[in-house]
């Protein structure tokens, strides 16, 4: 990643996000590096900078959930639960092809912008993620499940989904 | 060896004497030829089915049915009798008679082209004067059990068969009848004997006239090739598209009587190319006419099409149009105004 | 016929072609049903020619699609939660069973996350092995490609069988030398974490060569199926052309990419292995139709040969493995920030994004990035405009794996 990008990226997660968060990462402005943390707002901005910038090819979205865990005497103030949303793309065209992967945390309720209106692989991506994850991506045009059947109960990569429930007339 | 005259049953007076009673009969001798005729065709296209399929699988480096009988030669027999004892299913949704009116009469257009043709000299049912209008006008009927089957299956794949079986054969009938018109016009008969027998006299009509007699084969050839859905005009069967073209919901020997039919004509095809255009049954050079000719032309025909079915892979339908109305219609009126020509300024009419 | 295949080409710079219209993936049809002349027909999911379970929703008006709709999920296994069930260690088996038909690169993959994570050096023996595997798989995959696009365009029961049976007879070949290597034909439990589990036997490369001869004699053959026969050129030249910035976006990278014009390939531009000590020629064309996507495979297997074949000279000695080998399931300890590592799969990047658990013996979440998902999400974008053959043809260029797409 060339430094006049690497100055883009930072000068664009400098600018105050337009909704703020409740709960904002403590430093937007950490290194720009793989899997560094990006507050959602940014999240749509950051990835058409990078689209203009080369990286064209869309790679990959992984969603994670990460409920809250009980207060330990090691962490007495455990995180809220959340998402995180990984969205990884690649500068084809550039030496090395380099990958670069971003993350947005997200709380239970919120929403995460969704890209296909940048790159349009990210439709059934997102859709997959929603499926099994629960991550909502707004201004997706057909956010429908994508891998298990359009009346399936619950998201089962969430770690709260109980592994046993019965789903008739599948189990 | 000389023209034999129309008279309809002139050929029974070629026979050795004394004739069996009962081939002086035209009721008896239709019923022994056409019990002769129809067995000949009916065992050599079940065992063809055997052949075919030992034959692809050398050519795909397999082994092909050897289980049932020697080198696998009951495997027919095996088939026929699986798809008799299984149940014949009609789809809920289905016009009943209809479905049930398709493969039976897919069968019987196909068996009555039989009638006129000629395996040699004595050997046919019926020596008719307008042979070969019956044979066309048969095949092209064949169309009406294949649409029916599709269109009473109440299903988009079969009803997607039968409208494309019915494009198809609507289009390749034209060139189809127009090249079966070059022999008509330099021989001056509609019946497929006489034809025959033209060519035992002035050679084949492959090789003379030069032009047209070669394209007409070749047309001829290639449209009933179309005709009989083989690939690589296929389309209507279309596996990888249309999963089985209009017999997906058939099953048991209904199902059965489609590929056999389909068999059958292919065959009655080859013996028709073999007698319009390659001889019947006269050998090459002036050798000895006889049954064994015709047998051999129509099976070599018959093998080239599997040939090219095995060895093709198949057209778009809308190229197959194209071939057909680009290429094979103008050509072959063309081939027919080459014949017609030959005939006024070369041939002399007969 | 052409033994110079790639000669016969005259590859158009991508950015001399004007790319292919775009088409509206989620087009309102409310226009149409008032008239009634659109039918809807279910391409699979049985169907013999989805290539498993894969079910295309096709809006015809007559037999030209308006609008296609892709059902993937009737193979979905829940590959990823059950990874997060399961060890390091007891993973690798799993996942051979995504990618069927190219299971070498899904636990090379796999494992390359874990060593990432971990800053595990795989021995230069064991890297070099792994390339090798690769690239016999590459082969491998590639040729039940090229056969199951011929069986699609000539019919399960026709001329393009032949082509089926003839590359499923040469597949055989490297499925042999691979049984000989792992035991096992299919499901290999080769690759694990640190180097590979199974050394090369003895007098293994010489059937391997011996094999690669026969491969490259009988590939020219193969490509004058599609190359000599006009009607097979006639079913892909100009059909399903797929531009390269829809290819971008969708995140085509493998032969489907390379058929579109993207000049990308991971073993030569992030090289992983040992790709970075072997000079890799990357084939690109730029037609992006299902011809392009044929010959590319064609292409790419010659050059696999060429590197295998370099491959097998030149094995150095050494061991093949960094770390102890599996005792038990939580023998594998992986601690680590997340990491994504991908290489280049038969089918395009394949890659593994990996978040570990705090202890380090299991995944906290793994999602596996398949390229056949990218692969088959093409189709609502490329079928509208063709007809229903055409649908097939396009269907089969794309050679997706059904157990990939849905894991």
């Amino acid at each position: 990643m060339s430094p006049e990008l690497e100055a883009e990226i930072a000068a664009l997660l400098a600018d105050p996000p337009a909704d703020p968060p409740a709960d904002p990462p403590a430093d937007p402005l950490q290194v720009i590096a793989e899997g560094m943390i990006v507050p959602a707002a940014h999240h749509h901005a950051l990835a058409t900078l990078l689209k203009a910038h080369g990286y064209g090819l869309y790679v990959t979205v992984a969603a994670s959930h990460w409920p809250q865990e009980k207060a330990s005497r090691k962490e007495p103030n455990p995180p809220p639960e959340r998402f995180e949303v990984a969205t990884v793309l690649r500068n084809p065209t550039a030496p090395g092809a380099p990958a670069f992967w971003w993350s947005v945390h997200l709380a239970p309720a919120e929403a995460i912008d969704s890209i296909v209106d940048l790159f349009a692989g990210a439709d059934w991506q997102e859709r997959e993620q929603w499926d099994l994850v629960g991550v909502v991506f707004a201004n997706h045009p057909n956010l429908k499940r994508l891998m298990l059947p359009e009346d399936w109960q619950g998201h089962p990569l969430r770690k709260d989904y109980a592994i046993d429930t019965p789903h008739a007339p599948w189990r | 060896m000389t023209v034999a005259s129309n008279a309809s049953n002139s050929f029974i007076m070629s026979l050795p004497s004394p004739v069996p009673e009962i081939l002086t009969h035209p009721v008896g001798h239709g019923l022994v030829m056409g019990t002769i005729i129809l067995t000949f065709f009916m065992l050599i296209s079940a065992w063809s089915i055997w052949f075919e399929r030992r034959f692809a699988g050398r050519m795909q480096s397999r082994v092909g049915p050897n289980v049932v009988g020697p080198a696998g030669l009951l495997q027919p027999i095996a088939d026929a009798i699986k798809l008799l004892r299984k149940e014949n299913l009609v789809p809920s949704g289905a016009d009943k008679v209809l479905f049930w009116l398709s493969p039976p009469m897919t069968l019987f257009f196909t068996l009555a082209t039989l009638a006129v043709i000629p395996l040699s000299e004595d050997l046919l049912v019926a020596e008719l004067d307008i042979g070969l209008l019956w044979v066309l006008a048969f095949s092209g009927l064949l169309l009406f059990p294949t649409w029916i089957a599709g269109w009473a299956s109440n299903n988009k794949y079969t009803l997607f068969a039968s409208m494309r079986a019915v494009a198809q054969g609507i289009s390749y009938e034209i060139p189809l009848l127009f090249s079966a018109i070059v022999p008509v016009v330099v021989v001056g008969s509609l019946s497929i004997s006489d034809i025959v027998r033209y060519q035992g006299e002035h050679g084949w009509l492959l090789f003379w006239p030069l032009g047209p007699g070669a394209l007409g084969f070749l047309i001829f050839f290639v449209a009933s090739l179309a005709e009989a859905n083989r690939i690589p005009f296929d389309v209507p069967e279309a596996e990888s598209e249309l999963v089985a073209g209009v017999t997906v919901e058939y099953s048991g020997m209904m199902y059965g009587l489609f590929p056999m039919t389909e068999y059958v004509h292919t065959l009655i095809t080859s013996a028709l190319a073999s007698a319009l255009f390659l001889g019947g049954w006269y050998g090459p050079f002036g050798w000895a006419p006889g049954v064994h000719w015709m047998v051999g032309k129509t099976l070599f025909l018959f093998f080239v099409i599997f040939w090219a079915r095995w060895s093709l892979v198949r057209f778009r339908s809308d190229q197959l149009m194209r071939l057909c109305w680009v290429w094979l219609v103008p050509l072959s009126l063309l081939c027919v105004c080459g014949a017609a020509l030959w005939v006024v300024y070369v041939g002399g009419v007969a | 016929m052409s033994t110079d295949h790639a000669s016969t080409h005259v590859v158009t710079p991508w950015t001399a072609l004007t790319p292919p219209p775009r088409v509206d993936p989620y087009v309102d049809l409310s226009e149409f049903e008032a008239d009634g002349d659109l039918m809807v027909l279910n391409l699979g999911p049985q169907h013999p020619s989805t290539h498993g379970v894969f079910r295309i929703k096709l809006v015809l008006d007559g037999e030209v699609i308006v609008k296609a709709v892709g059902y993937p999920g009737y193979l979905h296994r829940g590959v990823e939660k059950l990874c997060e069930k399961l060890t390091f260690a007891n993973i690798t088996p799993i996942l051979d069973k995504n990618d069927y038909l190219a299971p070498m690169t899904s636990e090379q993959c796999f494992n390359m996350a874990l060593e990432k994570i971990a800053g595990v050096e795989v021995p230069r023996r064991g890297r070099w092995i792994r390339t090798l595997l690769a690239e016999l798989q590459r082969i491998a995959s590639h040729l039940i490609a090229i056969g199951t696009f011929a069986m699609d365009i000539g019919g399960a029961i026709g001329g393009g069988t032949n082509l089926f049976m003839w590359t499923f007879r040469e597949r055989e070949l490297i499925l042999n030398a691979f049984e000989e290597l792992t035991g096992s034909r299919f499901h290999y439990n080769t690759s694990c974490f640190g180097g590979q589990r199974h050394d090369l036997p003895a007098g293994w490369d010489l059937g391997v060569i011996k094999a690669l001869d026969q491969i490259e004699r009988r590939m020219v053959e193969y490509a004058d199926f599609g190359t000599a026969n006009p009607i097979f050129v006639n079913r892909c030249r100009g059909i399903g052309v797929l531009g390269r910035d829809l290819a971008l976006e969708l995140g085509l990278s493998g032969p489907l990419g390379r058929a579109s014009g993207i000049d990308h390939d991971l073993r030569r531009d992030a090289p992983y292995h040992c790709y970075d000590e072997l000079q890799i020629n990357v084939p690109v064309l730029t037609a992006g139709d299902c011809e392009a996507r044929y010959d590319i495979r064609v292409q790419e297997v010659r050059e696999s040969i060429r590197l295998s074949r370099q491959l097998l000279a030149g094995v150095p000695e050494g061991p093949i493995c960094s770390e102890k080998p599996n005792i038990g399931p939580t023998s594998v300890r992986v601690k680590g920030a997340p990491a994504y590592v991908a290489i280049e799969g038969p089918r395009g990047e394949l890659g593994t994004f990996l978040i570990p658990t705090d202890k380090g013996t299991q995944p906290y979440r793994m999602k596996i990035r398949p390229p056949s998902l990218h692969a088959v999400a093409v189709v609502e974008h490329l079928l509208p405009g063709n007809n229903l053959s055409d649908a097939v043809a396009i269907l089969g260029s794309l050679d997706p794996i059904m157990g990939e797409v849905d894991r």
